[in-house]
């Protein structure tokens, strides 16, 4: 929802402008994500949150090359990790990025790893292909990493198999295999999704303290506000297929300045204290994604929607930020209620109120 | 995997003792009765047999506890119609015959099938995978004796057509005689493991841990061999055991088409000649060889599948 330029002051590890993939099925062309852009800064977290089906895990696919040509086809767009261009590369240059400099892992551990192969051997296979260590050395390393994603007996545990592992172990070796050739770039495709909440927990603080030791930004796609609560520094709000609001993590539970972002919130269970409101899920379903409306995907649900909303997809507006920290990433919301002449609405944080003030 | 193997042997001694039973159970069963002056040949066979068989005593449980303990023993007895032959000797003889044409067979069976059903699945509903499929179908509906027939055919056809010997249409000695019948004898086994394969690689090629592999950036060939290969080749590996009977009693056809001086044209001609020994003793052969090959061919699936290994 902009251009590289806009970037600046931030360091970004990694920038994605105007990505657009598309999926040839039986029943039409599937519009899955649709012009968008997002920046991850370096040493930071980004959540990406949003519902079933919106397109987080497309995003991130696309970006690792993953997406399964066909029936899937990235028609339009950029990401760049640094100076380095990833979408069209070549599958062999690709291969020394993948695994090397990004990292990824998935949802469920129990079906992710190779249940034919040695958890030694599958974290040595990434320092064999990217490092061309040789098994012994190979072994030497896994162990320690092992070691760093806290499992004890590390020596004969690599010697084990996927089976002998409980899922929260299996996806801590997940964490190793990724994190084998200290990428600048981890992403977390849902990565507590599948645990036992006690184990959830024990997850993500192994991956805040590897992101402390490390230094490694991370993109973490989750739909759990409460690990965005936990983990994140910027989120950015995915809508059929589309980032509807971006802002740093305080910005978007405190200040959110698009109805979605808002809905999403209420829907939410929170334990945070004098925040015992009653739960309101968001009535409807999203926009058909074999033909995406012209104007706000959101429109259908939208309490506050207006008859411009339904004819075009606003621009992303920037937001007046009250808390004036230049280490904050840009709050923006692709919603017409930040408009300069929309109405003032109740629950949203409009641009015109702080104007009118002013 | 001790404990697995020796339950394993266990359960084969019993299974081979069951069949050996039946075995027996059967010959008795027979109308008409074994050592009839038309059957033994000569009076010194006759006398032979009565002596060492107990034919003068009860068949149950004289007569049968001396077949167990010569059975038990490895004894299989003298040919009914073969003339001072051991059955051991006949087997001796026959069984390398049928093992080397058996085991080429399951070398292109297992081969072929694994190679053709990992590529149909990897070009699926592409040319190539319609091609081997509709010849697949073909391998498993048409009987072993017609293709032996139209492979004959196709090796005169060929020899004829370049003025030279290239194959044997029959008969055994060389290795270029063992081709076209190991060929034959292979070939609805091999659809079947193709269609099998193609299958198991199709579950296979999407899988998490296919597609961890390649956010780890192994190179295309590399995921193919250590990641997708290894593991559609789980199923396969079951049904090997089953895929060697078929091909064991396959071979029964294929040696007579091809003229082939193997076990299954020896028991094939006992039968014609009511050779009561050579009948039991291969029967019995043939159960324990093939008990033994499905046993085997477990303790090769725990060695490729470490679930079944330590679990
Ligand atoms: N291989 C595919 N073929 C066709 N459509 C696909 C394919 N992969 C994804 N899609 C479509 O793309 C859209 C976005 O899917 P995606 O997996 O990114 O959702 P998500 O946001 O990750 O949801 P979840 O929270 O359930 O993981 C969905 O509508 C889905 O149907
Ligand atoms: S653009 Fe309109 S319909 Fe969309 S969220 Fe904003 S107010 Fe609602
Ligand atoms: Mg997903």
């Amino acid at each position: 929802m902009s251009s590289p330029h806009d970037y600046a002051p931030h360091d970004y590890a990694m920038t994605v402008d105007h990505l657009e993939v598309e999926f040839d099925t039986y029943g039409g062309t599937v519009h899955a994500v649709r012009d968008v852009s997002f920046g991850l800064r370096r040493g930071k977290t980004l959540a990406i949150v949003g519902e079933s089906g919106c397109g987080k895990s497309v995003t991130v696919q696309a970006l690792m090359g993953l997406i399964p040509m066909p029936p899937g086809r990235i028609t339009r767009g950029s990401a760049k990790l640094g100076d380095t261009e990833l979408i069209g590369l070549r599958e062999r240059t690709l291969n020394r990025i993948r695994g090397n400099r990004i990292g990824m892992i998935f949802q469920d551990p129990m079906t992710s790893l190779n249940p034919t192969m040695r958890i030694g051997d599958q974290i040595v296979e990434t320092l064999r292909v990217h490092r061309g260590m040789s098994i012994r050395e190979g072994f030497k390393e896994a162990e320690r990493l092992l070691d760093r994603v806290r499992i004890s007996e590390a020596q004969e545990r690599a010697r084990q198999y996927p089976f002998e592992f409980s899922g929260g172990m299996l996806q801590r070796v997940m964490i190793a295999v990724a994190l084998a050739c200290s990428p600048e770039v981890l992403i977390a495709d849902e990565p507590t999704t599948a645990l036992d909440v006690t184990i959830q927990a024990q997850i993500l603080d192994l991956m805040q303290a590897l992101q402390r030791e490390e230094g490694m930004s991370i993109i973490l796609i989750t739909h759990d506000l409460g690990v965005v609560a936990r983990m994140a520094d910027d989120v950015a709000v995915m809508y059929a297929g589309q980032i509807v609001e971006t802002g740093s993590v305080e910005a978007i539970f405190h200040r959110g300045g698009h109805p979605y972002t808002l809905g999403l919130r209420r829907a939410t269970p929170s334990n945070a204290p004098g925040r015992a409101q009653q739960l309101e899920p968001i009535a409807g379903s999203p926009p058909d994604l074999f033909h995406p409306p012209a104007g706000c995907g959101y429109f259908a649900r939208c309490p506050h929607a207006m008859r411009i909303c339904e004819r075009r997809m606003p621009e992303p507006f920037e937001l007046t930020e009250v808390s004036g920290r230049a280490d904050e990433i840009r709050h923006r919301a692709r919603c017409w209620l930040q408009h300069a002449q929309a109405p003032r609405t109740e629950g949203v944080n409009q641009n015109d109120a702080g104007r009118e003030v002013s | 995997m001790w404990r697995y193997t020796v339950r394993r042997l266990i359960q084969g001694v019993i299974t081979v003792w069951f069949i050996a039973t039946a075995t027996f159970a059967a010959m008795h069963m027979v109308p008409g009765d074994p050592l009839g002056s038309e059957r033994a040949t000569t009076e010194s066979i006759r006398q032979n047999l009565e002596a060492r068989y107990g034919l003068d005593k009860p068949v149950f449980p004289d007569q049968y506890l001396i077949f167990l303990g010569n059975m038990a023993r490895g004894d299989f007895g003298i040919s009914f119609t073969q003339q001072n032959r051991s059955v051991n000797d006949i087997i001796r003889e026959a069984f390398p015959v049928s093992a080397q044409l058996g085991v080429l067979a399951v070398i292109f069976a297992a081969l072929g099938g694994v190679l053709l059903g990992a590529l149909t699945a990897l070009n699926r509903n592409r040319l190539p995978d319609v091609i081997i499929m509709f010849l697949v179908i073909l391998g498993i509906s048409i009987p072993s004796f017609v293709f032996a027939a139209l492979g004959q055919l196709a090796v005169v056809r060929l020899n004829d057509w370049t003025g030279q010997s290239l194959l044997p249409v029959a008969g055994w000695g060389t290795f270029q005689h063992m081709l076209l019948p190991a060929l034959v004898l292979g070939l609805g086994t091999m659809a079947f493991l193709t269609r099998l394969m193609r299958s198991s690689m199709l579950e296979v090629v999407n899988t998490d841990y296919v597609r961890t592999a390649r956010a780890k950036g192994v190179p295309p060939l590399r995921v193919f061999w250590r990641h997708q290969l290894r593991n559609a080749v789980l199923p396969v590996i079951t049904v090997l055991g089953p895929a060697i009977a078929a091909i064991t009693t396959g071979g029964f056809v294929v040696e007579l088409v091809f003229a082939i001086p193997g076990l299954g044209r020896t028991f094939v001609e006992a039968v014609q000649q009511l050779d009561y020994t050579l009948i039991m003793g291969t029967t019995v052969f043939y159960g324990a060889f093939l008990v033994l090959m499905v046993i085997l061919v477990d303790i090769i699936y725990g060695w490729v599948d470490p679930r079944v290994r330590l679990g």
